[in-house]
C-alpha cells in the first residue's frame, strides 16, 4: 500500500484556505446599506424583541441524529454579510455547485425512485422487484440478508436460522441469476447494496457473470455499489472482519477495476447513511465520507490514476433525518465543500468530478415503535427535506419498520410519499428553492465549515484508515449514541407519542410483515446442487489464484470474477480472504 | 445483602446492529452489574461461555429478523445444560407484534423492544434475577 501523505503535506483545509484567501471577493451588499441595517436591527432588537427572547438569542434544536449547531431567533443579511454570489453560490449546475449539480435540476430529471427491496429467497425478491416497478418505481435497490452481507454461504453453520432475513440470500451467480429473472440488466439502473469492499468484490463479479450469460455487455450496465470500509470495520458487528488497510486495498481494487471494465457504473457509494443511523451526527456522518473519498483519490492518485477519472463516478449516499432546515442546508454545504475538494486540491478538471451526486435515505432510527403510523410523518419531512435538498435519487422508509421488514402496502406507501411529492406538489419545478433564504445560507455557510473542520481532525490523525485502525470514529461514535440516549431518556430530545403527549390509547392491530418458510433449505438445496455440479478443478484453481494476488500488489477483482464465472460461492471467496489477510479486531465499544 | 449481578452479553447471529446492545452494556456496567460483551456469538457457544464465565444472566440482542429461529435454540441449548431454571434469559431487539409473548413462550424471561428505557431494563432484569434465582440482587 503506498505511503499516506507525508508530514510536510498540507491538509485539505489548509489548501482551502491558502485558496480562499487568494480569491478576490465581490460582496452582495454595499458596505454602507450593511452599517444602515446593523443600526436598523439593533433598534429592533431593543425595542421590539422581548428581554427574554433577547437573552436567550441563540436557541440549539435537540433532535435524534442532531449536530447541536445554535441557531439565532431571526437570521438577516447581517449573518452573511460578505456574502459574494457568484463566488458562493452561482447558479445551479455551475460552480460552485451549492444550488444543485444540473441547470435545470428536476425539471431535467426526476429524482430516482429507489425503494429497497430484499428478504427470503431470490424468487420472493425478484417478485417485490417487479411489483416496484411495476407501480412505477424507477430504479432498483436489492438488500441482501444478513449470512450474505457477512459473507457466510447459505450452509455454513454460522448462517443457521438466518437465511433471506433482512435482505435475499445469494450464494452464487445462480442466485444472482433467479434475482434478476426478466429484469433488464441494460435498462434498468440497479443499486446493488453490497455494504463492504469485501463482499462487492465477491457479489458484484457474479452480477458481470450473469450479464455476461445474458450477453449483455458490461458497458451498459447502470448502477451503483457500495463498496466503503467504513460500513466493514466500522458501521458493523460481526463474529470476523479483515484488517482496515486491506479492506481499504479492496475498495480501491474494486473501483479500480470497475471504472477500467464497467464505464457507466458507480463503483462507491461512499456511505454517511449507515454511520449516522449508528449513531453521529449530520456533520460527522458527512465528514467520515469526504475524508474517505479523499484517501481515496490520494491512492489512486498513487497508483498512477487521473483524479478526473475516478472523482468522475464516486456517489454519496446520507442520512436525512429531523432537523429540517440543518438537511436541507447541509446538503448544499457539502455540494460546495466538494467542488471546493476536488478544484483546489486534486486540481479536477471536469464538473462532473466537482459534482457531490448523491443518494438520500429518510432515517431509520428516527422512527418509533410506539404509534407507528407516526412514522409516515416523520419519513415524508426527511424526505421533503433531501428534495429541497436537491438529491438525486430517494428511498423513504416504511412505517412499520420498527417491528419488520415491511410488507409489500407499505413498501407502496413509501413510493407513494415520493411520488406525490414528485407530482402533487409543484415543488420540483423550482430549483433550490430555499437558496437565498438569510437561514438556510448562514446555515450552510456554518455547516460547511463544521464538515472541514472535522476533516482537518481526521487528516491530523494520518488519515482516515489511521482513524479507523486507532478506533477513533468507532469510538466518536460510541459516545454519541449513548449521549444520544441519555438526552432521549432526559426529555431534553423529545420524541412525540414517546416521551412528548405519549398515550395510553389501543391502537388498532398493525398488520406486518412475515418472512416467507422454508427459504433456508431451499437454498440449502441449491447449494447442494451447485457443489455437485462444478467443476472442482476449475474451482480450485481460481480459488488458488486469488489466494496468491491477495498476497501481492495486484488488482484482486479480475480474479473474483473469475471465481464468479467457475460458480464459486461467496463463503468460499471470503475463506480465502482471511486465510490471506488474517484477522483484526475491532476496538471494544463500551 | 446485595450480590453483584453477572451478565453476558451477545449479539445473536450473524445480525450487524450493534448499537443497542453497546448502549445496553455501558448501562449495566453503570448500575454496578458486571458486564461480559462477547460481540457476536451463536447459541451453542453463548451457552458455552454463559457456563463458563458463571453469569447469572444471558442477553442476547436481535434486529434482523432471527429472533425465533436462533432464539428457539438458545432455550433449547440452556435446557439441555440445566440452566433455564437458575439462569435468567433475556432477549432485545426488533420484533413484530406478538412476538415478545412467542419469546416468553420459548423460555425468555424478558424481553425487550424498541424504546425501553434504562431504567426499565435494569429494574425488571434486578426484579427477574430476585425472582427467579431467590437472591436479593
Amino acid at each position: 500500500m503506498a505511503e499516506k501523505r507525508g508530514e510536510k503535506k498540507k491538509t485539505t483545509k489548509e489548501i482551502l484556505k491558502a485558496k480562499s484567501v487568494r480569491r478576490k471577493r465581490t460582496p452582495l451588499y454595499h458596505p454602507a446599506v450593511l452599517k444602515t441595517l446593523r443600526q436598523e436591527f439593533e433598534l429592533w432588537r431593543n425595542s421590539s424583541v422581548r428581554s427574554e427572547d433577547r437573552e436567550k438569542w441563540l436557541v440549539t434544536p435537540h433532535t435524534v441524529l442532531g449536530s447541536e449547531i445554535p441557531r439565532q431567533m431571526i437570521y438577516t443579511p447581517l449573518d452573511d454579510p460578505d456574502l459574494d454570489y457568484m463566488q458562493d453560490l452561482g447558479f445551479s449546475g455551475q460552480e460552485p455547485f451549492t444550488r444543485g449539480i444540473h441547470a435545470n435540476l428536476y425539471r431535467g430529471r426526476e429524482f430516482t425512485m429507489r425503494q429497497l427491496t430484499g428478504f427470503g429467497g431470490p424468487e420472493e425478491t425478484n417478485q417485490r422487484m417487479k411489483f416496484m416497478l411495476a407501480h412505477g418505481g424507477t430504479g432498483i435497490n436489492v438488500l441482501f440478508d444478513l449470512p450474505t452481507i457477512q459473507m457466510y454461504d447459505s450452509d455454513h453453520p454460522f448462517s443457521k436460522g438466518q437465511v433471506g432475513m433482512s435482505g435475499v440470500a445469494v450464494d452464487s451467480v445462480e442466485d444472482m441469476e433467479l434475482v434478476f429473472k426478466d429484469i433488464p440488466l441494460d435498462k434498468v439502473s440497479v443499486s446493488l447494496v453490497t455494504h463492504y469492499p469485501s463482499n462487492t468484490a465477491i457479489l458484484f463479479p457474479m452480477y458481470l457473470a450473469l450479464a455476461e450469460r445474458r450477453g449483455i455487455p458490461w458497458s451498459k450496465l447502470q448502477g451503483s455499489v457500495q463498496n466503503d470500509i467504513t460500513l466493514e470495520e466500522v458501521v458493523r458487528s460481526g463474529p470476523e472482519y479483515i484488517p482496515p488497510k486491506d479492506c481499504f486495498r479492496i475498495q480501491c481494487d474494486n473501483i479500480e477495476f470497475i471504472r477500467q471494465n464497467v464505464p457507466l457504473w458507480n463503483f462507491i457509494t461512499l456511505n454517511g447513511y449507515n454511520l449516522r443511523e449508528f449513531g453521529t451526527s449530520g456533520v460527522t456522518e458527512m465528514a467520515v465520507a469526504l475524508a474517505n473519498a479523499i484517501e481515496t483519490i490520494e491512492e489512486m492518485l498513487q497508483r498512477g490514476h487521473d483524479a478526473d477519472w475516478v472523482a468522475e463516478r464516486m456517489a454519496f449516499f446520507w442520512s436525512p433525518a429531523s432537523d429540517f432546515f440543518e438537511e436541507v442546508a447541509r446538503l448544499r454545504a457539502v455540494r460546495r465543500l466538494w467542488y471546493k475538494i476536488m478544484k483546489h486540491r486534486f486540481h479536477a478538471k471536469s464538473p462532473r468530478s466537482m459534482w457531490m451526486r448523491c443518494h438520500a435515505q429518510t432515517s431509520g432510527v428516527s422512527l418509533r415503535r410506539e404509534e407507528p403510523l407516526n412514522n409516515i410523518i416523520r419519513a415524508s419531512l426527511h424526505a421533503l427535506a433531501s428534495v429541497l435538498g436537491g438529491v438525486q435519487s430517494l428511498h423513504v422508509d416504511s412505517f412499520d419498520e420498527a417491528y419488520s421488514v415491511p410488507t409489500e402496502d407499505a413498501a407502496l406507501l413509501s413510493l407513494r410519499t415520493q411520488q406525490i411529492i414528485q407530482t402533487e406538489t409543484g415543488m420540483t419545478e423550482v430549483v433550490d428553492p430555499l437558496g437565498g433564504s438569510f437561514y438556510v445560507e448562514a446555515l450552510t455557510n456554518d455547516i460547511e465549515r463544521r464538515i472541514l473542520d472535522e476533516v482537518d481532525e481526521i487528516e491530523k490523525i494520518g488519515g482516515y484508515v489511521t482513524a479507523i485502525e486507532r478506533g477513533w470514529l468507532h469510538h466518536k461514535i460510541a459516545e454519541y449514541f449513548t449521549r444520544e440516549r441519555g438526552n432521549i431518556e432526559k426529555g431534553q430530545i423529545k420524541i412525540v407519542g414517546y416521551n412528548v403527549h405519549p398515550s395510553s390509547m389501543e391502537l388498532p392491530p398493525i398488520h406486518v410483515f412475515r418472512y416467507p418458510e422454508g427459504v433456508e433449505e431451499k437454498q440449502r438445496a441449491r447449494l447442494a446442487r451447485l457443489r455437485e455440479k462444478r467443476d472442482p478443478e476449475r474451482i480450485n484453481s481460481a480459488l488458488k489464484a486469488l489466494e496468491e494476488v491477495c498476497r501481492k500488489r495486484k488488482n484482486i477483482m479480475h480474479y473474483t470474477v473469475q471465481c464468479a464465472r467457475a460458480g464459486c460461492t461467496e463463503g468460499e471467496l471470503f475463506e480465502v480472504f482471511k486465510k490471506a489477510f488474517g484477522l483484526w479486531k475491532p476496538p471494544v465499544l463500551w | 445483602m446485595h450480590i453483584r449481578i453477572k451478565v453476558i452479553l451477545s449479539k445473536l447471529g450473524l445480525d450487524v446492529h450493534n448499537r443497542g446492545l453497546i448502549t445496553v452494556a455501558k448501562e449495566l456496567r453503570d448500575a454496578g452489574m458486571e458486564v461480559v460483551y462477547i460481540g457476536n456469538s451463536f447459541p451453542r457457544e453463548i451457552i458455552a461461555t454463559a457456563i463458563q464465565e458463571g453469569v447469572d444472566v444471558v442477553g442476547v440482542s436481535s434486529l434482523g429478523g432471527a429472533h425465533l429461529t436462533l432464539g428457539r435454540e438458545l432455550m433449547e441449548a440452556a435446557k439441555r445444560e440445566g440452566l433455564q431454571e437458575h439462569m435468567v434469559f433475556i432477549m432485545g431487539g426488533v420484533f413484530p407484534p406478538g412476538d415478545a409473548e412467542k419469546l416468553r413462550e420459548i423460555g425468555f424471561d424478558g424481553v425487550f423492544m424498541p424504546g425501553a428505557t434504562r431504567e426499565e431494563i435494569i429494574s425488571s432484569i434486578r426484579k427477574i434475577a430476585s425472582e427467579k434465582m431467590n437472591k436479593s440482587f
